[in-house]
């Protein structure tokens, strides 16, 4: 872009021709009022707040949409300005209720702050009254009579979610927000209430039970999945006699990052010990002691991985995490033949790509925030967007440009074939190439069942496109062939223009793979942390000692993006943690945190103190947070191999997955977020199975009986169901068991 | 010359009250003196002014109405503060005054809130709103002061008059199809595909075809060019379009489909072209029932089997024509010729029949010894068919065993002969030549900048001034051409300059292949000889070109067999008023158009875009938007789309160039 030279309130600055007056007067810290602007979607140019004067040009100017001009001399405040910026702000009180006393955004809304910034306080020109009804939406309510059309919900719901929910409805001054195909579609994920300047959108549940001032706000991390989105728990005492707190709600940076619905609503899910029980606390030192397995989840901190695995050490114990094993496999496998320890996409970039493949992964459900970096791409980069998975998912259809289905298992097949079509081939070693020229397209499309014409037009779909990104989903970590697809992928993302981006199965499985040698699993006495066993120790409390739930702790997670970013405690744990045990046995420090810069170096972390960690976003709202895990380079090996046979997945197939808004069974116990859990498949499932919508089955999946109320979606296709695992306590997180299974269905009574 | 009470019409001010009738002063604009027929208006109001045709309008009264009518019409606005909330005020505050309670500060409110909305409006409505009514408060100060000072009503309050709207902007006015340019922008930027398709395909159907291949004389009327460079409308509504078919999306219609009427009526249409498609379409979304009569096995018109691939991917064609053939009442005949005894027969058997047959004869070059029978003598329609038939379709064979390293000459000058010679490149043509008989400067301007330059690029010889005189063939084989040259000699009167053929200055052109692409006419054979259907001097069929019903009761005719060979766009216009006017002919048996139409035409009169108008609160210097294009070795030898489209960034980028020039017009009858 050509840089250009403009001068704002006499200073006089450089910058690029394609920034908006308004980025280069934030930029340089002058201020310029806004009600409309948000920084993370395109400007939306409805309050008019923003105006600026240029010299030499009748009339003003949008600050926020006009892009500066070489040599423009640019004057923000004036009387002129001024006194049209006042106008505006009567024009907002005109029909607006200012019944702050009753209203839920009182003491942080823009409107408020705003109107006694220009200070308005009589309503000069008079409206007749509109009667408005206040709108249910799910989880949120909008108030119309609140709303001062700025349309931010509109833009976050379309731009940053990919749905498209939220209209305007015209009519003036009668316009309104309407919430279009509300039943089958709002996925619930509060973004435009997170955005909504005003009163006007709100939890229905957060309304009159606090003032917003009276919150203290606890910045942290969404432990959800491995997205590791920012957000802050705000938290008060629950009464003044009651000394106890409480988390109200979540916020966030909104301006900058996003939530899904279970990251903003999913909140209270902490484990209520009220006092240390120390009897039990010596059975648990017991129990560690005669371990011979340390069996955990990757739902825990780094800091906590690296507690288990000195303790692990010392009563000599091996680790099995079942939900990180077959990603830790992948991990090693990639490294060695990537020679790099991590890959190179994240989501930014994965939002300004315009080729994606999204590949083993259903993917608004497995990282609601990797989905909305694709809708940023479909929007922004009018991205092509292929979408390659045994089940299509029709929620996404308006962001899928081409959908691929594949038959359940052949995940390595499906890596062959794209190494195959993208491959740059003269960079590769001779061996790698012949290897490749050798791969037998026709018996892998005809075992994976997609033709291979199919495979040819994904070369033509992104004809022409600038920049490649593949998501690698969950669906692989536990595929048989884990390793050999992981080799495959680290050639894809060597010698085609792809960049990889992998999301972890569960919210730290990164960091504990990098900070564990687990092994798939052993026999002999079992200790679990968060993970069933022998002596189990939950902070769902239902273990033999309770453990503090992630709201509760302080420590690091790695995302995806490979940052380390920071937790801290929304509440206080009144009980032992595992920091306690540690120290019993001798490997503890004073707080767990003061593990933070003991993670290990030479895996990418950086010895640095917890309290240095900071939550930050850049003006262009480049996440910050924490510091970037290094990538560690090595030799690169890549030896790969071509599958003789392919598994077959006939009859009834489920498929392991929970749905955005309850990913976990911490989600299942937060008021919000918690549902009833079905199984939900097609009507081909139902008349292979011989069921019908509503009957109660059961069935088996590795070792667990399930049983669940039936429902047909007629979006799906296949033979398959939709299974989900948060209402099965811990054992949600030890079924180290590919995706897809076939499963035999009985029906109860 | 138009004679007016009062006018300050784009800054001309005219006050004749109170004046003896032989010293008025005419304005010199083309105001709707006179609504529709015989109803006289009484005056005009609108962005740039008001005209007072009946001195004894009550002005309080028109002011209020139009603030009123802003109100209603906030609907293509209303998405910024001032504009959402100004208008408001202007119309209760007005709405005062007329009722006789208003006060005197009451009119200082109104000028201070028109200030604030001209200053800080989002688009051009909110900010043009006021002006009138501001002339009006200043020129006619008593009529407002009589109100106020007596607590009086407006002579016509609580009246029923009569007051007619409509919403325009300087791009929709120059559109041929008024396709609500400003929305289908507005809605790029914010990046809801699916609401700009929605809103192009108000008026315009084919959006896929007309995001492509329109010459845009929209363009031409971007207001967007008196700050820097108009706005590449064009290429904006292809993203909409693209972003329905790349995934996969539902058909989106301007509105839900009616349902089938099934009534018994039933409408024919002679041609499935953008005319023919367009018809049936806008007829379609009412429910109304339709047969299409196509004479190839294949639909589109000339845009199938004229405009190539390489320019109009078949793929995205033929999206736009299942969008029309989708509709439930729509069905298709093809390989169904219809002659002079069918048409009989359709129109006795129909409610009403609209011919949209085209203009696909291929007119000669008026050569000596020019015979249509001789070997390597090639319309170019002909030839264009069977290169587009094959591709397209894979009908037929392919041309490339007829011009494989062939000579060919063509002669042109518009956009069919640049498709002849571009497509004569990618069958392999050893060499392709242009005749022209005039200058570079005139090729642009018939076609496109970038189309003419591609084609050079793809290695076409152009040969400027120059015409065929004579065809050499032996048996009845072309062998050679003797061509003509020309040069431009200024008049000495200062009149045009003249072609003037230079003696002596002939030369010879030995090729294979002569194609004549000069200009198409209108197969005549089609209408029955005692209908005595009426012509136009260019023999094209005449209609009034407001309702597009021929001399023929019940026969209407659209697209290039009305107008002669013209665009796509062209073709969509006539197709759709033609559509909405036999929808209520087939009903009451007369021709009507509605408000909207009849506004639609005093607006195209009057002229919307002003060149010479100054442009407040933007800045200049922001570059149009380019978009990708094939490098030339990537595109010269294959049938791919030249054209790639712009980015997402780009578009909106370009998106956001644009001004917004909503304005409101309105007539009191
Ligand atoms: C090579 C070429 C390139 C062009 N490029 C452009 C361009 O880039 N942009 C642009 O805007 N315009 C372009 N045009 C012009 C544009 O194609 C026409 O203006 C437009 O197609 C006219 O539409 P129509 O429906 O009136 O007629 P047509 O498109 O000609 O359709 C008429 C249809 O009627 C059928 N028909 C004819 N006679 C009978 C009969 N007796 N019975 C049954 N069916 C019959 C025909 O087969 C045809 O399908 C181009 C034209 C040509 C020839
Ligand atoms: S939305 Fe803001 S201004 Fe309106 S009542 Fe609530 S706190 Fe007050
Ligand atoms: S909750 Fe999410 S999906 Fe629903 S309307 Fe709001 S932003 Fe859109
Ligand atoms: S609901 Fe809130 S965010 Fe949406 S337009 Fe109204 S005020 Fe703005
Ligand atoms: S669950 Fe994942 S996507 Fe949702 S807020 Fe938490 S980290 Fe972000
Ligand atoms: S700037 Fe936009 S609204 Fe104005 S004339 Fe150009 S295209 Fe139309
Ligand atoms: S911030 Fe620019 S219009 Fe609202």
């Amino acid at each position: 872009m050509k840089t250009v030279k403009v001068t704002i309130d006499g200073k006089e600055i450089q910058t690029s021709l394609d920034r908006t007056i308004l980025q280069v007067a934030r930029e340089n810290n002058i201020y310029i009022p806004t009600m409309c602007y948000l920084t993370k979607v395109e400007p939306i140019g409805a309050c008019r707040l923003c105006v600026v004067e240029v010299e030499g040009l009748d009339g003003m100017v949008l600050s926020c949409q006009e892009k500066v001009v070489d040599g423009a001399v640019i004057q923000t405040n004036s009387k002129a300005l001024q006194e049209e910026r006042q106008n505006i702000m009567k024009l907002y009180a005109l029909n607006h209720p200012l019944e702050c006393g009753v209203c839920v955004k009182s003491g942080e809304c823009d409107l408020q702050n705003k109107t006694s910034e220009f200070e308005v306080n009589e309503q000069s020109f008079s409206l007749r009254d509109i009667k408005r009804k206040v709108e249910n939406w799910g989880v949120i309510s909008y108030d119309s009579s609140l709303c001062i059309l700025c349309e931010k919900c509109v833009k976050v719901c379309n731009e940053i979610v990919g749905k498209g929910q939220l209209k305007v409805e015209p009519g003036g001054y009668k316009a309104i927000i309407v919430n279009t195909k509300l039943e089958d579609s709002c996925i619930d994920c509060g973004e435009c209430m997170a955005v909504c300047p005003v009163g006007a959108l709100a939890v229905n549940d957060f309304k009159y039970t606090t003032n917003p001032w009276e919150l203290k706000k606890v910045p942290s991390t969404c432990t959800f999945c491995s997205s590791g989105c920012e957000l802050s728990y705000e938290v008060k005492q629950i009464g003044i006699e009651n000394s106890k707190e409480k988390i109200y709600r979540v916020t966030n940076n909104y301006e900058y990052s996003s939530l899904c619905g279970a990251g903003r609503f999913g909140f209270d899910y902490e484990n209520l010990v009220t006092k240390k029980d120390e009897d039990e606390f010596l059975n648990a030192i017991e129990a560690f002691k005669k371990a011979e397995v340390i069996k955990f989840s990757s739902l825990i901190t780094n800091e906590e991985a690296l507690l288990l695995k000195k303790i692990a050490k010392r009563v000599d114990a091996k680790l099995v995490c079942s939900d990180a094993f077959g990603f830790s496999k992948f991990l090693r496998a990639f490294k060695k033949a990537r020679g790099k320890s991590l890959w190179s996409s994240t989501q930014k970039k994965l939002s300004q790509s315009d080729a994606i493949v999204v590949f083993g992964s259903r993917i608004k459900d497995d990282a609601p925030v990797v989905k909305n970096h694709i809708a940023m791409a479909t929007k922004r980069k009018k991205a092509k967007v292929v979408y390659m998975h045994p089940i299509e998912d029709f929620a996404i259809s308006n962001l899928v440009t081409k959908f691929i289905k594949y038959e359940p298992g052949s995940e390595e097949a499906m890596a062959l074939m794209l190494l195959q079509v993208f491959a740059n081939k003269e960079e590769m070693t001779q061996d790698l190439q012949d290897f490749v020229d050798d791969i037998d397209i026709g018996f892998l499309s005809g075992e994976s069942s997609i033709s291979e014409e199919e495979i040819d037009e994904l070369k033509e779909e992104f004809w022409k496109k600038k920049r490649f990104t593949l998501v690698v989903g969950a669906d692989v970590f536990n595929h048989p062939e884990v390793e050999n697809i992981a080799k495959i992928l680290a050639a894809i993302e060597r010698y085609t223009d792809f960049e990889l981006l992998v999301i972890p199965p569960n919210g730290n499985s990164l960091g504990v793979s990098l900070i564990c040698d687990l092994v798939e699993k052993h026999e002999g006495f079992s200790v679990g942390y968060n993970a069933p066993a022998d002596y189990v120790l939950s902070a769902l409390g239902d273990g033999d000692l309770g453990m503090p739930a992630l709201n509760q702790q302080e420590g690091t997670f790695v995302t995806l993006d490979k940052r380390v970013v920071p937790l801290n405690a929304g509440l206080e744990y009144k009980g032992f943690i595992l920091n306690d045990i540690a120290n019993s046995l001798g490997v503890g420090s004073t707080h767990t945190i003061d593990f933070t810069k003991e993670l290990p170096v030479d895996k990418g972390f950086r010895s640095i103190e917890f309290d240095s960690l900071e939550v930050k976003f850049s003006v262009d709202g480049d996440d910050l947070r924490g510091y970037e895990l290094e990538t560690i380079l090595c030799d690169s090996q890549i030896e790969l191999s071509e599958p003789d046979e392919l598994p077959s997945y006939d009859g009834t197939v489920i498929y392991i997955v929970n749905p955005a808004s309850n990913p976990n069974p911490f989600t299942n116990r937060a008021k919000l977020t918690s549902s009833e859990a079905k199984l939900i498949g097609t009507k081909q499932f139902a008349s292979a199975a011989k069921i019908s919508d509503g009957d109660v089955v059961e069935f088996e999946v590795c070792g667990n009986y399930i049983s669940r109320v039936f429902k047909i979606d007629d979006t799906l296709k296949g033979t398959f169901a939709l299974n989900p695992t948060f209402d099965m306590g811990l054992k949600a997180f030890d079924l180290p068991i590919y995706r897809f299974s076939k499963v035999k269905i009985k029906k109860r009574g | 010359m138009q004679r007016v009470v009062f006018s300050t019409w784009q800054g001309e001010l005219i006050d004749n009250r109170n004046k003896p009738k032989d010293e008025w002063k005419e304005s010199s604009y083309k105001l709707p003196l006179t609504y529709e027929d015989d109803l006289p208006s009484r005056a005009f109001i609108g962005w740039d002014g008001v005209a007072i045709f009946d001195e004894d309008i009550d002005v309080v009264r028109l002011a209020c109405e139009y603030a009123l009518q802003y109100q209603k019409y906030s609907e293509a606005c209303g998405r910024c503060t001032p504009g959402r909330w100004g208008g408001k005020v202007l119309y209760d505050l007005l709405e005062k005054i007329s009722r006789g309670e208003g006060l005197a500060e009451d009119i200082e409110q109104i000028k201070k809130m028109s200030q604030t909305m001209i200053r800080t409006s989002k688009c051009e409505i909110g900010k043009t709103v006021p002006k009138p009514i501001l002339d009006l408060i200043e020129y006619y100060k008593d009529q407002f002061d009589r109100c106020i000072l007596e607590q009086s009503k407006s002579k016509e309050y609580g009246k029923d008059s009569r007051y007619i709207s409509k919403v325009t902007a300087p791009c929709i006015d120059m559109c041929p199809s008024k396709v609500d340019i400003p929305a289908y922008i507005e809605a790029l930027k914010d990046m809801d595909f699916e609401a700009s398709l929605s809103a192009t395909r108000v008026t315009m159907p084919l959006a896929h075809t007309c995001g492509r291949v329109c010459p845009s004389p929209c363009e031409d009327g971007c207001r967007r060019a008196n700050l820097d460079e108009p706005i590449s409308i064009m290429e904006l509504k292809r993203l909409g379009a693209d972003y329905e078919s790349d995934h996969n999306l539902s058909w989106i219609h301007p509105y839900k489909p009616e349902f089938p009427r099934n009534d018994g009526k039933k409408v024919a249409i002679i041609g499935a072209g953008p005319a023919g498609l367009s018809a049936a379409y806008y007829l379609g979304l009412k429910g109304i029932a339709v047969d299409i009569f196509e004479e190839l096995p294949v639909l589109g018109g000339e845009v199938a089997v004229g405009v190539p691939q390489f320019r109009m991917p078949i793929e995205k064609y033929n999206k736009d024509i299942e969008l029309v053939t989708s509709l439930p009442t729509v069905t298709v005949y093809t390989n169904h010729r219809v002659d002079a005894n069918r048409l009989k027969e359709i129109h006795k058997e129909y409610d009403a029949t609209l011919l949209g047959f085209g203009a696909r004869l291929s007119k000669k070059v008026r050569a000596k010894n020019e015979r249509t029978d001789m070997e390597g003598y090639w319309g170019a329609i002909e030839m264009l068919d069977k290169v587009n038939l094959w591709h397209k379709y894979r009908i037929g064979s392919p041309v490339s065993n007829e011009l494989k390293d062939k000579t060919v000459v063509c002669v042109g000058g518009g956009f069919t002969s640049l498709d002849v010679v571009r497509c004569a490149i990618r069958e392999g043509a050893k060499k392709v030549i242009m005749l022209y008989r005039r200058d570079e400067k005139t090729i642009i301007r018939n076609t496109t900048y970038e189309e003419y330059h591609e084609a050079v690029e793809e290695g076409v010889e152009f040969i400027f001034h120059s015409a065929v005189e004579e065809i050499i063939d032996e048996d009845n084989k072309l062998k050679k051409l003797i061509v003509n040259r020309f040069e431009l000699v200024p008049d000495p009167d200062g009149g045009k300059p003249q072609l003037k053929k230079i003696e002596g200055a002939n030369f010879e052109i030995e090729c294979d292949y002569l194609i004549p692409a000069v200009s198409q006419a209108l197969d005549t054979q089609i209408l029955p000889e005692e209908w005595e259907i009426e012509m136009t001097s260019w023999n094209s069929i005449k209609t009034n070109g407001r309702d597009f019903m021929t001399s023929k009761e019940g026969l209407f005719a659209a697209g290039d067999c009305e107008y002669g060979p013209m665009t796509i766009v062209n073709a969509v216009y006539q197709a759709k008023r033609a559509a909405s006017v036999i929808s209520r002919y087939i009903y009451t048996g007369k021709l009507t158009l509605n408000d909207d139409e009849i506004m639609e035409d005093h607006l195209s009169r009057l002229k919307v875009y002003n060149k010479d108008e100054k442009i407040v609160g933007w800045m200049a210097g922001l570059p149009r938007m380019v978009s990708q294009k094939l490098e030339t070795n990537e595109r010269k030898t294959n049938n791919l789309e030249v054209n790639l489209g712009f980015s997402g960034e780009e578009a909106i980028a370009e998106a956001q160039r644009c001004m917004r020039c909503y304005y409101i017009a309105m007539v009191a009858v």
